[in-house]
């Protein structure tokens, strides 16, 4: 006798199967890339869990939002763009872009470091009692992740070439569930540098957990959404979407330089460690202050893009986003 | 006590030791132990980050299986399932191999574009080669003195000599080339040739190819019957296995296997081809006297290696 969950992985494997044997890999051949057949059946599941996700926020999130929203709306016509950056994120498309330009990173570099006698290491190597313990290890990965995560935003608000991207983040109004993916695109090619980088010095966390893996992405969207929760007890364990609407409100925390506060993405320890926490009850609007007097961060996905690069050259030049 | 009654205990003990199927399962980082008399899984655990491929020591005394991911080889006792040892600091073996007079172990990085060359008694590094690009699959010319390598990205054969540790040539042998095989009597190698869903038959003396065997889509991997003559090649793509007559050189017989056919093994009594289905997270079991699938085993995510203890002869 089956259990739920293993009548659930079988129709997933089957679906997987299905929609790799049929819908991708007959297109590999003509694109020249039959040699990435493993990578591409791994894409299809990326793709596939994905779309899980997204429907996850939507069952959930969704109804959420409207019965105990932080901030009421007069339309959500603002958070139309944040869906096509999360379907852009969520369903692989950035990322395989991502894992293209990281190419040379993450194997050339990695191959050319063998070739001269090092070898990468892994957290079991550094910590051996990880080894044989894979879900220990996948935990030890996200709680290391999350600390640098913690420091790579820190950098993203107080050096000034690096706001100017970050603030298409930060200048939705309308903040919801859908708003964790909004992002710059030069943005996430230094995250994915950084995280590359990194990946050389720890190596990469355990990929079997698959479903594992969803449980802090759909955190960081719970984080952003318009739902006025905090945690309880339980509010200095794990980011809330106040802890983090904070972060991203205007005057609070949504600020370059170092005016900022709440930078943690998963576990508020790390801004309780380095004394940037605020845990304040007060619920700010979201958005960025000179968005007030008037400075456009621009509605659609190109113009945001295009604004980004823009306050980029200005930061860069002018040392002002 | 009588004949009847040893024989008994012979019985007795044969049955009380279950012939035991090894399964890598690449995408979660574990080994599926399954009884080969009862079909069924014995066992499911750990062994570390992307396990691809795994072979016996020559001597028969471990499993190695070779964690791609994790940088180590892993001595496995087949029969109890106990890590023996873990041999660390390997860098990417993804397809490993001995060669014939067991001086030499070779293994693959086909991520990272290279092929490492050590002695098989310490596995010390004795030379790394730099091979552009995917170097995927190996054999070895009977006399160990060749290692053939294909370049899966750059759609090449190489031929490194392993008296010399030079590459001695590579040559252009299709798109996007995988499994590569010694035919048993010597004189050729097989090549599966996924992009032409075909077959590339190389006189390695002189390095040409010297025909081309249509087979299915994706032509990956070999493992040969065990009679001296016929040799199965997986078509992953096609979601069929075929049989090579090594004489004839030609196809004799196509069936269907489900989920993308990958490393295949034959029971010593030639009875049973057991390959693992890539997509679909089984082990099939195909009758040879129906070339029927007959069972499907589940396992873990990916199942790319497959060994038997007990195997039909590997030429």
């Amino acid at each position: 006798m089956m259990t739920w969950f293993e009548t659930f992985m079988n129709g997933f494997t089957l679906t997987q199967a299905w929609v790799f044997e049929h819908c991708v890999n007959p297109l590999l051949p003509p694109l020249g890339l039959l040699a990435y057949q493993e990578e591409a059946f791994d894409a299809t599941e990326f793709a596939l869990v994905g779309m899980g996700e997204i429907a996850l926020l939507i069952l959930f999130f969704r109804p959420l939002e409207a019965l105990f929203p932080a901030e009421r709306w007069s339309g959500r016509r603002g958070v139309r763009v944040d869906i096509l950056y999360t379907l852009l994120h969520r369903l692989g498309f950035i990322p395989l872009v991502m894992f293209v330009l990281m190419w040379p990173l993450t194997f050339k570099l990695d191959a050319w470091l063998r070739f001269h006698g090092f070898i990468p290491y892994t957290l079991e190597d550094l910590i051996p009692a990880l080894e044989n313990h894979p879900l220990p290890t996948f935990f030890a990965y996200l709680v290391i992740i999350d600390f640098f995560s913690y420091w790579l935003h820190r950098f993203q608000h107080r050096l000034e070439w690096w706001w100017a991207l970050h603030g298409v983040h930060h200048s939705q109004q309308t903040m919801s569930y859908w708003s964790d993916d909004r992002t710059h695109l030069l943005d996430d090619v230094f995250t994915a540098t950084f995280f590359s980088l990194l990946s050389l010095v720890i190596g990469v966390e355990p990929g079997q957990f698959i479903l594992l893996m969803m449980i802090p992405r759909v955190l960081q969207s719970l984080a952003h959404a318009n739902i006025a929760w905090r945690f309880g007890p339980f509010e200095r364990c794990l980011v809330s979407p106040h802890y983090h609407r904070y972060h991203h409100g205007v005057g609070t925390g949504s600020n370059s330089g170092q005016l900022s506060c709440n930078f943690a993405v998963l576990f508020p320890i790390w801004d309780i460690l380095f004394g940037t926490a605020n845990f304040s009850r007060e619920t700010p609007p979201t958005g960025i202050a000179d968005q007030q007097e008037g400075r456009n961060y621009g509605s659609g996905f190109w113009a945001q893009q295009r604004l980004g690069c823009q306050r980029l050259w200005s930061a860069l030049t002018l040392g002002k986003a | 006590m009588t004949v009847l009654t040893l024989f008994s205990l012979a019985v007795l003990a044969c049955r009380a030791e279950a012939e035991v199927v090894v399964v890598l399962n690449s995408g979660e980082g574990t080994i599926t132990r399954i009884d080969r008399q009862t079909y069924q899984p014995m066992d499911h655990f750990y062994v570390g980050r992307e396990p691809h491929h795994l072979m016996s020591l020559p001597d028969n005394s471990a499993l190695i299986v070779a964690n791609a991911v994790s940088n180590d080889l892993v001595f496995l006792n087949p029969k109890t399932g106990d890590i023996l040892r873990r041999l660390t600091r390997i860098s990417d073996p993804y397809q490993i191999g001995f060669s014939p007079d067991k001086h030499w172990f070779v293994a693959n990085s086909l991520r990272l574009d290279r092929v490492d060359v050590y002695d098989a008694h310490d596995f010390h590094l004795v030379k790394r080669f730099e091979l552009a690009s995917m170097p995927s699959h190996m054999a070895f010319s009977p006399d160990s003195s060749t290692v053939f390598v294909t370049l899966q990205g750059s759609d090449q054969l190489a031929a490194i000599d392993l008296h010399a540790l030079k590459v001695k040539w590579i040559i252009p042998i299709g798109k996007t080339p995988a499994g590569v095989i010694l035919t048993p009597d010597g004189k050729h190698l097989l090549v599966g040739i996924m992009g032409l869903n075909e077959v590339a038959v190389v006189d390695y003396k002189t390095a040409q190819i010297i025909k081309h065997i249509p087979a299915g889509k994706g032509t990956h991997n070999f493992m040969p019957e065990g009679d001296g003559r016929h040799i199965f090649v997986g078509n992953r793509s096609g979601d069929t296995v075929s049989i090579i007559d090594t004489q004839t050189l030609t196809i004799t017989k196509t069936f269907p296997v489900p989920g993308g056919p990958d490393d295949m093994e034959v029971s010593a009594d030639g009875k049973e081809l057991w390959i693992t289905n890539r997509w679909i997270r089984q082990v099939s079991v195909v009758d040879l006297s129906t070339d029927k699938v007959v069972r499907t085993i589940p396992v873990g995510k990916s199942p790319h290696g497959i060994f038997f203890e007990h195997h039909a002869a590997r030429q």
